[in-house]
């Protein structure tokens, strides 16, 4: 899939408060279309703000967002669903509905009251839940599931919606390791495979690092740093982004840079040289 | 109730089917079984070659009304029901527990005591324009005070029933001369209401479900988070909106016709969900059917628990509905 069958996302000068908090402050970000980008920063910074306002979740009250230069504010709200799609942070459902009842609500946006339900969005529920392994689950209710399973099954359902943008907000909270990894590296396959943009806010900055082309630093409401893993991961940068102390290496296996931050209480200094010089 | 874990063996169609006929038997026994008993011949005789005969002018006046007006207000609180309980993401929300029999009762009450209205049109009117009062002041106080969260809305409407109810009370301890007939309204029956109560109530039901039926795609999509139905492009403020104007009109007629008739709204959805799975353009054909099943039987019932005294069929749908509120509250289903 090349560029110009992908969606152009831009922000501009987006500033939105709550009530008198500012949240993002005239920010301005340029997503890369067909990339991953990765949205990080310290906890309130206005990272999921962010990617809430370019699902047009949340208005803004100056600036814009632009999709293929046109003001999301002035599209319709299917017309929005049908290219931009979101999986919200902890989304929820009725424990008793199915796998396949789930999934199926990612084609509202395509339905019409004329034809309810097609072929074409019973292929793409199909699509949707092999694609994410989950097809075998289809008539499990969801509170049956382990929480690998149900992210998988949530992703399925924006992926069902199939739209070109995808927008993930914290994907890999509350999972363990394992299942981080799988959420993550079927996102990456998403683009890899598809070309969709991708859009996701992460905690982990070493995860953040290793799956992102495009990592974004965000600080108090505006953008502190955007660039490639390797430019944005420094010492410097992320001492001052998330104020802590912090060892960058390359990880051995992957090639992506790693952050150690140093603990507070434990004497950082010789640790972290002596892990240096260790990698 | 068990979450379904595999999908039915059986087309929805048939289950339509099956519920059909036992709504088809259930409303024959309504028709034949009571203080006295009646063959089919006879009930097809009174309805259709109607004579003149005692027996006759007893099924048509007398069982008829009630073999009709049951199933339709059955039907409508299954639907409310329904929408009820997924517009507030709570399965032991009805329309009794946001408070719209309570502002039925107390528009009721005050219609009798203040404005002098006697008819039991002018009494109907009233029920229905408290429903609809009591669903705009739920809905108005939850969504000013923070956004329509689901246990929001049931607190506010279980503090405005409690309110309501005992307003009703004072009013009627002041009051004594109309208790005896507004009591018997209050109870919640299908006995002695005119033919034509079902007439003018029909229309607004027919509206009420059909409005239910044109949001069942997005009401789908609002069993999930707001941030999701949003996301997927529901249009959340219209939806509610609409879905609450139809819960409004399926609760206002029913209370029209029959009184406040408790727990119908309450349990009904989930058996309805039990049958036919989430999806709302199965859950509400079914529920429909299956309140107006649930309805009839309870009246019939209703003729027998203390026979020869009728019970009020408020009472029947009470004592099965609180019932089954406790195992749900004990499972944690809600």
């Amino acid at each position: 899939m090349t560029d110009d069958r992908t969606h152009r996302i831009a922000v501009r000068d987006l500033t939105l408060a709550y009530g008198q908090t500012r949240v993002l402050d005239a920010l301005t970000l340029p997503i890369a279309p067909g990339k991953i980008t990765v949205l990080a920063g310290p906890n309130g910074c206005g990272k999921s703000t962010l990617l809430r306002a370019i699902r047009r979740l949340l208005k803004g009250t100056a600036g814009q967002v632009l999709l293929d230069d046109v003001d999301i504010a002035k599209m319709s709200g299917k017309d929005l669903a049908l290219k931009i799609g979101l999986l919200a942070q902890n989304p929820s459902a009725p424990g008793d509905m199915s796998v396949e009842e789930l999934v199926r609500l990612g084609r509202y946006p395509h339905q019409t009251m004329m034809q309810p339900w097609s072929p074409r969005d019973a292929e793409a529920v199909e699509r949707a839940m092999a694609g994410t392994g989950v097809a075998e689950l289809r008539t499990r209710p969801i509170s049956s599931l382990s929480g690998g399973q149900l992210q998988r099954v949530w992703i399925a359902l924006v992926l069902a919606q199939e739209t070109d943008v995808i927008c993930l907000d914290e994907p890999v909270n509350h999972l363990d390791i394992a299942h981080q990894l799988e959420c993550l590296d079927l996102v990456a396959r998403l683009n890899r495979e598809h070309g969709r943009t991708i859009v996701l806010v992460l905690h982990d900055l070493n995860l953040a690092a290793r799956y992102a082309d495009e990592l974004v630093f965000v600080r108090e409401g505006r953008i502190a740093a955007r660039g490639t893993p390797t430019e944005l991961m420094s010492a410097s940068l992320i001492g001052e982004v998330f104020g802590v102390h912090a060892t960058i290496i390359t990880d051995p296996v992957h090639g992506s840079p790693v952050c150690i931050p140093a603990s507070r209480s434990s004497a950082p200094k010789a640790a972290a040289e002596k892990v240096a010089e260790a990698v | 109730m068990k979450p379904r874990t595999a999908a039915l063996a059986w087309p929805v169609s048939a289950t339509y089917a099956g519920l059909a006929v036992v709504l088809v038997v259930v409303m024959a026994m309504s028709l034949t079984l009571g203080y006295r008993i009646y063959s089919l011949d006879q009930v097809y005789r009174a309805l259709f070659a109607f004579d003149g005969t005692d027996t006759s002018v007893i099924i048509a006046n007398l069982r008829l009304p009630r073999a009709v007006v049951a199933p339709m207000v059955g039907a409508a609180l299954g639907i409310a029901g329904v929408l009820v309980q997924t517009l507030s993401r709570n399965r032991i929300a009805s329309p009794d527990t946001l408070g719209l029999n309570a502002g039925a009762s107390l528009f009721v009450v005050m219609a009798s005591s203040v404005l002098g209205v006697s008819s039991l049109m002018g009494l109907s009117f009233a029920a229905a324009l408290g429903a609809l009062g009591a669903a705009l002041l739920v809905f108005g106080i939850a969504a000013t005070a923070g956004g329509l969260s689901p246990l929001r809305i049931v607190l506010i409407g279980v503090t405005f029933a409690g309110l309501g109810h005992s307003v009703v009370e004072v009013v009627l301890t002041t009051n004594e001369a109309q208790m005896q007939q507004l009591l018997f309204w209050l109870s919640g029956a299908f006995v002695d209401r005119p033919l034509a109560l079902a007439a003018n109530g029909a229309p607004f039901m027919i509206v009420g479900g059909l409005v239910a039926l044109v949001l069942s795609r997005a009401l789908d999509a609002l069993q999930a988070d707001d941030s999701t139905a949003a996301s997927l492009g529901v249009p959340l403020f219209i939806v509610r909106g609409a879905a609450f104007l139809s819960v409004s009109l399926l609760t206002g007629a029913s209370v029209a016709m029959a009184g406040p008739v408790g727990f119908v709204g309450l349990v009904v959805p989930h058996a309805a969900r039990w049958l036919v799975g989430l999806r709302h353009s199965r859950q509400i054909v079914a529920a429909a059917l299956i309140g107006a099943i649930y309805a009839t039987a309870a009246d019939v019932a209703a003729r027998f628990v203390i026979y020869p005294i009728e019970a009020p069929v408020g009472a029947v749908t009470a004592v099965v509905g609180g019932a089954m509120l406790l195992i749900l509250l004990k499972r944690r289903a809600a």
